[in-house]
């Protein structure tokens, strides 16, 4: 895979696991199906590509986590923004937004 | 940020083993939690299970993804890595001793040569900034002549007319000899101009350095003493600057006391010792324009390149000769001096670099050889971690990781081996200048950091793409894996051993071409015979001697005394004896007015100088006694003179002059004698135009003394009878002729010796090679051996199999290496003799030995096919 096309889909995962979190804590399958509902479906995040993403997250100091209870009682890892986070989320936003913008003019100009 | 990715990189290597654990738990229970959601959307607890697994996609994957990212990942995994690299060549010692001692061979015998490389050829001088320091030569361009000392007028006249150099000096080497004590000394001196000391800016240890006076009449009776002279001779005497010391007959006032480790001339081999530096006073030819007897030096003003020094010297070169009658054919030209000082071998050492890396080339087949057999070994290994969640990079990695840990092992032990082999090549190498500044210094250390690595990575990276391109599947049912991976394996390895057997055979060339010119060499007629016969120096100060006359008459008496000492034979002198001495001038014919100068060789002999030397007289007589001052001018012309100056004449009768600063007579030629191997052995013979000593006085002769029996046994008998006709005489330089003639092909002995033995370790790698590859194919066809042999092949037959596949892969080899000889001997023909570069004598025997030993490797391993039980065989799967 070509290294900034990694960067690129990282990018966008970190944006949706933050925007997630940012409403609540979550468990690692709660994370996902968040993020399945938010984009109605458009995005399904494997284990394989989530928990690099939330560890790597966490390594960076906008996630941390605590083990909690599950709904139905299992014993399940739980992740929250820290302050880091939510200014990275915010930081994100703002570039994804000017990113999207710059491309949606592009497209438009022909 | 920053700060919490190291403060998780401090976590993920503390606390390992408690991030391993909360990892397994964390995707266990995702796993758990998604059977969940299946369960709830309605499937049956077994098919919720099954899906979720589907969907997690393997624990073991997700945690290895998991661990890439985390911090300090890298650096964990290649301590792993190497942990396990470690292991693995713990495990298999056999192997891994075979692969570091092949490398360690390989690295080692490439970072000794380059250390003499370095030494000889990169490293600058011994002096402070010398990358400015040049060389000038003079140059005869009509007589194609380009590297001509210089007159010490001419010097002078350079040094004062130019704006280029910060400094010009001179210098040239001189024999004198010191009194005091009991018995004259010897010394190996260097005479120079004022100005030496501050152009290479070395300070003496004692006293200071020449005054610029110092080099002109009235002031020039100083001398400044080597560290070891001033050791041996004046016990390390502090005292010692300002004491007056008897040379030649002379008082010198000593003056300074050079450090131990100063060197000049930089490019006086290790074996000569300089034992003084004094002014031009001693030598006659220091006033004569036409005497070009100094070697010049300067040191360019910081900002002047070499063209522009080289232009201005040209300018002032072109007054000179306008001035002066011995100027006007001559040239100059600057040359930078370090690439000067390592010119003469720079072709040799660059030739043993070459060879040296096709033997490390050949080395890291071998050992890329090993690693395919092994990897084949590890095939189940490498599925098993690849089910395990590794990737191919990662496999990639490990296999890499290995291959450079048994490079670091082979660089480690190459690096010992190198120390040894350098003291071992300085010890067997003929005189090489600067050889003696050889080290294994911070450059020549890099340098085989560099080669390590690079090496790890031409060996192991076939190994390593092959060990991790493993079908998952086939390797796991381990029996399907024998058809395909195993086949292409083998064809790694062939061509592996195809490459070792071309390689070799290049070097085998190389080599068997040195061994046959050096073979011509030994046999080539030298015109004189050098068997029992011993030489010696005698060098009579001027002071002593200033009259022509007595010299010879000295010399007359020195040769008498000699010959009649009990177990010689006869004994003789010359100014100039082949590879002793050379007095190079020209002459002239009679009856040629107006051809330019010819060079000859002008020897000035003694009666009995032939029949010592054993020079074969052809024509007329040899001198006498009786031709002397009075007598007709006479010459002896040697075989080569005759046919060039006479080339449709009888040359006997005719006359000759020698054009040498001595009497100009017409001398008539009155005897022919064969040529002789004046420069060296391999150098054509000159023409060579003798007179007598008696009517040619000399200082300086060389004395040959035939002896009957082992002529070292008569050295102190000779020395004596020197003495006796002058207890202040000294005599130097006492050797055998024979000495004197191996002296003169040692480089040329060397070069091939080394090359033979480079040669010789390829051979044997390549063979191992072979061998270890048709061993493998042996192992790998046993169960194919046992079907033939069930279906009725004879023992004679499978022999045959494997030795005709032992065979292919050596013919192609020897006919790839064959090209490559072809285009790679050129570069040895200065090196060759009496052999042409693509001689197909030495490409036929040095191609029959590769497939001999070729056949013989393959030979061992088709013997054991031959003795495969059929049943056991079969049963082997």
């Amino acid at each position: 895979m070509a290294p900034d096309q990694t960067n690129l889909l990282q990018g966008t995962l970190h944006i949706m696991i933050l925007k997630a979190l940012a409403l609540g804590e979550l468990h690692g399958l709660g994370v996902s199906r968040r993020i399945e509902q938010i984009t109605k479906g458009t995005f399904q995040v494997k284990p394989g590509s989530l928990f690099p993403a939330l560890h790597r997250m966490e390594e960076e100091g906008w996630l941390e986590s605590h083990w909690g209870e599950s709904e139905n009682n299992r014993r399940a890892k739980y992740y929250n923004l820290t302050g880091a986070g939510r200014r990275q989320l915010e930081a994100e936003t703002k570039r994804w937004r000017r990113i999207a913008l710059a491309i949606t003019r592009t497209l438009e100009t022909s | 940020m920053a700060f919490a990715r190291m403060k998780s990189l401090l976590r993920n290597l503390l606390h390992k083993q408690r991030e391993e654990r909360e990892l397994d738990k964390e995707v266990r229970a995702h796993e758990l939690l998604l059977a969940d959601e299946n369960i709830r959307a309605g499937m049956n607890p077994e098919e919720a299970r099954r899906q979720a697994r589907l969907e997690l996609g393997g624990v073991e994957q997700v945690k290895e993804q998991v661990r890439e990212i985390r911090a300090g990942h890298l650096l964990e995994m290649l301590v792993r890595d190497v942990h396990y690299a470690a292991r693995m060549m713990r495990r298999s010692p056999a192997f891994t001793t075979t692969a570091v001692l092949t490398l360690a061979l390989g690295i080692g015998a490439n970072t000794a040569v380059f250390s003499v490389v370095n030494a000889v050829l990169l490293r600058p001088l011994p002096y402070p900034d010398s990358d400015r320091l040049v060389q000038m030569w003079s140059t005869n361009p009509k007589a194609n002549r380009w590297g001509m000392w210089t007159a010490y007028p001419r010097f002078e006249d350079w040094r004062r007319e130019n704006t280029v150099f910060e400094e010009m000096a001179t210098a040239r080497t001189w024999v004198i000899s010191i009194k005091g004590g009991d018995h004259p000394e010897s010394l190996f001196g260097v005479i120079t101009s004022s100005q030496l000391l501050q152009l290479l800016r070395v300070q003496p240890m004692l006293g200071r350095g020449f005054l610029p006076e110092e080099d002109q009449p009235g002031h020039d009776h100083v001398i400044i003493l080597s560290y070891g002279l001033w050791q041996r001779r004046f016990g390390s005497d502090r005292a010692v600057i300002g004491r007056t010391v008897d040379v030649d007959q002379q008082n010198y006032t000593v003056i300074g006391v050079m450090p131990s480790d100063f060197r000049f001339p930089p490019e006086l081999p290790a074996s000569y010792r300089v034992d003084a530096w004094l002014p031009p006073a001693p030598d006659p030819s220091r006033n004569e324009r036409g005497s070009n007897n100094y070697y010049t030096f300067a040191r360019l003003k910081p900002g002047v390149t070499l063209a522009q020094a080289q232009a201005e010297m040209d300018a002032i070169n072109g007054g000179l000769a306008e001035k002066h009658f011995e100027d006007r054919e001559l040239g100059v030209k600057v040359v930078g001096w370090r690439r000067q000082v390592g010119s003469e071998v720079r072709p040799a050492l660059l030739i043993l670099v070459g060879a040296i890396s096709l033997v490390l080339l050949i080395a890291c087949a071998n050992v890329a050889n090993l690693l395919l057999a092994r990897g084949a070994m590890r095939q189940r290994e490498a599925a098993l971690r690849q089910a395990l969640g590794a990737g191919r990079a990662r496999l990639i990695r490990q296999f890499l990781t290995e291959s450079l840990l048994l490079a670091v092992f082979g660089g480690a032990v190459g690096l010992l081996l190198a120390y040894q082999g350098v003291d071992l090549f300085i010890r067997l190498a003929p005189d090489i200048p600067r050889l003696n500044e050889t080290t294994i210094d911070p450059h020549v250390l890099i340098f085989s950091v560099v080669l390590t690595l690079g090496t790890a990575l031409i060996f192991g990276i076939a190994p390593a793409l092959q060990g991790s391109s493993t079908d998952l599947q086939d390797s796991l049912k381990e029996s399907g894996s024998r058809l395909t991976l195993g086949s292409m394996r083998a064809r790694a390895r062939s061509v592996l051993v195809v490459a070792e057997m071309a390689l070799a055979l290049m070097l085998l060339a190389g080599a068997g071409l040195l061994v046959r010119s050096f073979a011509r060499v030994q046999q080539v007629d030298l015109g004189f015979n050098p068997k029992n016969l011993l030489t010696a120096f005698v060098m009579l100060p001027p002071s002593k001697y200033p009259e022509p006359r007595r010299q010879a008459l000295f010399f007359r008496e020195v040769v008498d005394r000699i010959a009649s000492l009990p177990g010689v034979e006869c004994a003789g002198g010359a100014d100039s004896a082949p590879m002793l001495t050379n007095d190079t001038g020209p002459v002239s014919i009679e009856g040629h007015p107006v051809e330019p100068e010819i060079q000859a060789e002008r020897p000035k002999i003694t009666p009995d100088y032939f029949r010592a030397m054993g020079i074969r007289l052809l024509r007329g007589r040899t001198f006498t006694w009786a031709d002397s001052e009075g007598s007709l001018p006479v010459a002896i012309i040697s075989e080569s003179a005759a046919r060039q100056y006479w080339p449709d004449e009888d040359a006997m009768g005719k006359r000759v002059k020698l054009e040498d600063g001595s009497a100009p007579v017409w001398r008539q030629v009155i005897g022919i004698v064969g040529d002789v191997r004046q420069d060296s052995v391999v150098e054509a013979a000159r023409p060579e135009v003798y007179a007598p000593l008696l009517q040619v006085p000399v200082p300086y002769l060389a004395l040959a003394v035939r002896t009957r029996a082992g002529p070292t046994a008569l050295t102190v008998a000779v020395r004596h009878a020197v003495m006796e006709v002058d207890k202040d005489q000294p005599l130097t330089g006492i050797k055998t002729m024979e000495q004197v003639v191996e002296d003169s092909v040692a480089g040329r002995r060397f070069q091939m010796t080394l090359l033979a033995v480079f040669a010789t370790i390829a051979l044997g790698l390549a063979g191992i090679g072979i061998y270890g590859l048709m061993s493998y194919t042996v192992n790998q066809r046993t169960h194919e051996i046992g079907i033939r042999m069930t279906l009725g092949a004879k023992p004679g037959e499978i022999l045959h199999l494997v030795v005709r596949h032992g065979m292919m892969l050596a013919i192609v080899g020897v006919v790839l290496g064959t090209v490559g000889a072809l285009l790679l001997t050129r570069f040895l023909s200065s090196m060759l003799y009496g052999v042409g570069t693509n001689d197909p004598t030495t490409l036929l025997s040095v191609a029959t030995l590769l497939i001999g030993v070729a056949a013989l490797a393959s030979y061992i391993p088709a013997r054991r096919a031959m003795r495969v039980d059929p049943m056991v065989a079969l049963r082997y799967e």
